[in-house]
């Protein structure tokens, strides 16, 4: 493991942004985007991975996975849950560069969530990103992005990726 | 317990058995009278599986209406459930979800007990009362009966032994569902409070009509024949079988929905017993819900999934994205329900009666007969909920 370039690190900075922005903005053409054709999505808990176990709340392992996590959001369950406004607040914790030329990234989270009926914000989840980029074209891609929250009981329901 | 000296508070019930007055899931002072009434009653509540505290000193922490409890694995190989309170001061014993100890030992006055219960150690008891004796000392236990290593606890010594309680119309799918032969291992658990009094949960968790899954029409996705039977004593148990489709077009990788089955499997099973807990054997999933009501408002529901101890690592990979997908609150085919408690919940704070209609034949009866789509599955649970709580129901 090495340091990450700056010019690197600016990649995958860019990367969780137009992450973030695409979940924002419910774009989620944009979210599959940000996914290499060997991209995996896990959103998880910290109590399943401390202890070890791999049941998750979302475990899209493959791309067809992925894509079919699009089609579930836009039109599978587009109409049977209560829309609510996400804000995700990232920080980034560790960039490194591994000998096989990926890079892994670790990131603190924090979403918001404001349903339209209450108008009332509060927590969603609080975690972190466990991410394994690949660089493309010029352009960084998650190989997996882990979505692991603290917040092992959740509110509600969740039908967004974190 | 006399019902009338707890009656505090009183509802006006409808004549009409399918009628169900939404002030009961709104009314203030009925949870401290469900809990003497119900909760800390006559009944079975699932705390743990053996699967889920495999191993001596491994212990889980649960809620009993509000009385906070704890099952441990023993050194002698027993599942034992204890109230998580020091039998001094009251401090609690466990603090984390779950964990592995090999003794319990209360930090404030380092009081110390065995994985059994017994007091074992009390620094400074020579100091204590003259009839101090360590062996009244011991954890407060719970009675337990264990269902093919499904640990349940009682409240009540008068509480039915447990098959008694369920009858074979429960007790024989819920063998199925837990494997067969109980030989589970835990593959985790989903989390999620739900926004909704805990009786709008069991209204709607265990089953209902299959109009809410708009993934079953584009799944193309049918349920085959089945029955629904009711027990007078308000458990709930659906056995169905799965027509599954030969292909999924709607989905890119359909072999999340595949059905491999077992020879205990007859496709789909949903449980539910009495007060509030639900159990599924959807395709492959193994999943029981334990439900912790948050008072009034809220319930915690804890998905737990198992896989069978003779799976392969096929079929194990296979349950784990199974369950992980299609279940819970982030499901293909169950998120929407927990959208539908929230919509519910606010619902109940209007006028008026909730009132179940598909399956009713006559307005004043209990039916215990019903068929496999019919809402009157929900009518027994009422009436036993109505009678436990002493609430009069009006003249015909």
């Amino acid at each position: 493991m090495s340091k990450v370039s700056p010019a690197n690190k600016e990649l995958i900075e860019d990367l969780n942004s137009e992450y973030i922005a695409a979940l924002n903005d419910f774009n989620m053409d944009n979210w599959l985007a940000c996914f290499s054709q060997q991209g995996q999505y896990i959103l998880t808990s910290e109590e399943n991975i401390r202890r070890r176990l791999p049941i998750a709340f979302m475990l899209d392992d493959c791309y067809a996975r992925l894509k079919d996590r699009v089609k579930q959001v836009m039109e599978i369950q587009y109409d049977s849950s209560e829309h609510y406004q996400m804000r995700h607040f990232t920080q980034l914790i560790s960039a490194t560069e591994l000998k096989t030329g990926e890079f892994k990234a670790n990131y603190n989270f924090s979403v918001y969530y404001t349903p339209r009926d209450t108008n009332q914000t509060e927590t969603l989840c609080v975690g972190r990103y466990e991410d394994t980029i690949v660089i493309e074209s010029g352009a960084a891609r998650f190989k997996k992005r882990i979505a692991i929250v603290d917040t092992n009981v959740l509110p509600r329901y969740v039908v967004y990726p974190v | 317990m006399s019902i009338e000296n707890n009656s505090t508070s009183s509802i006006d019930w409808p004549a009409k058995t399918n009628h169900v007055p939404k002030e009961v899931f709104e009314k203030e002072g009925l949870w401290e009278q469900e809990l003497e009434n119900i909760f800390y009653g006559e009944e079975w509540h699932p705390i743990v599986h053996r699967a889920e505290i495999p191993n001596p000193g491994d212990y889980k922490a649960a809620q009993l209406g509000e009385i906070n409890v704890f099952a441990v694995h023993g050194d002698d190989g027993e599942i034992r459930i204890f109230q998580n309170t020091c039998t001094h001061r009251g401090t609690s014993l466990v603090t984390d979800s779950s964990g592995n100890k090999k003794e319990l030992e209360c930090p404030y006055h380092r009081w110390l007990f065995n994985l059994e219960g017994d007091l074992v150690g009390c620094p400074g008891e020579r100091e204590f009362s003259p009839d101090f004796d360590k062996k009244d000392y011991g954890l407060l236990s719970l009675r337990v009966e264990a269902f093919y290593g499904l640990y349940f606890a009682t409240m009540s010594d008068k509480t039915p032994p447990l098959k008694e309680y369920f009858g074979e119309s429960f007790y024989e799918p819920l063998q199925r569902l837990l494997g067969g032969d109980g030989r589970l291992n835990l593959i985790g658990y989903q989390k999620v409070v739900y926004d909704c009094n805990w009786k709008a949960y069991c209204d709607n968790d265990g089953y209902h009509g299959a109009l809410l899954h708009k993934a079953f029409a584009m799944l193309n996705w049918q349920g085959g024949k089945g029955t629904q039977i009711v027990t007078k004593n308000g458990h709930l148990s659906f056995d169905s079988e799965l027509t599954m489709p030969d292909h999924v077009d709607a989905l890119e990788d359909g072999s999340i929905l595949d059905f491999k089955g077992t020879e205990t499997s007859n496709g789909s099973i949903v449980l539910m017993s009495f007060p509030i807990t639900v159990y599924t054997k959807h395709m492959d999933m193994l999943n029981i819900r334990y439900s912790f009501p948050k008072g009034p408002k809220g319930v915690e529901v804890h998905y737990a999934y198992f896989s069978h101890q003779d799976d392969d690592d096929e079929m194990i990979k296979h349950r784990i994205r199974q369950s992980s997908n299609l279940l819970g609150p982030c499901g293909l085919i169950s998120m929407e329900d927990a959208s539908v408690f929230s919509r519910i919940d606010k619902g109940n704070k209007t006028q008026g009666d909730a009132i179940f209609q598909k399956g009713v034949e006559d307005e004043y009866a209990i039916p215990l007969k019903v068929g496999q789509t019919d809402e009157t599955g929900n009518l027994a649970r009422w009436e036993r909920y109505r009678e436990l709580m002493g609430f009069e129901r009006r003249a015909k």
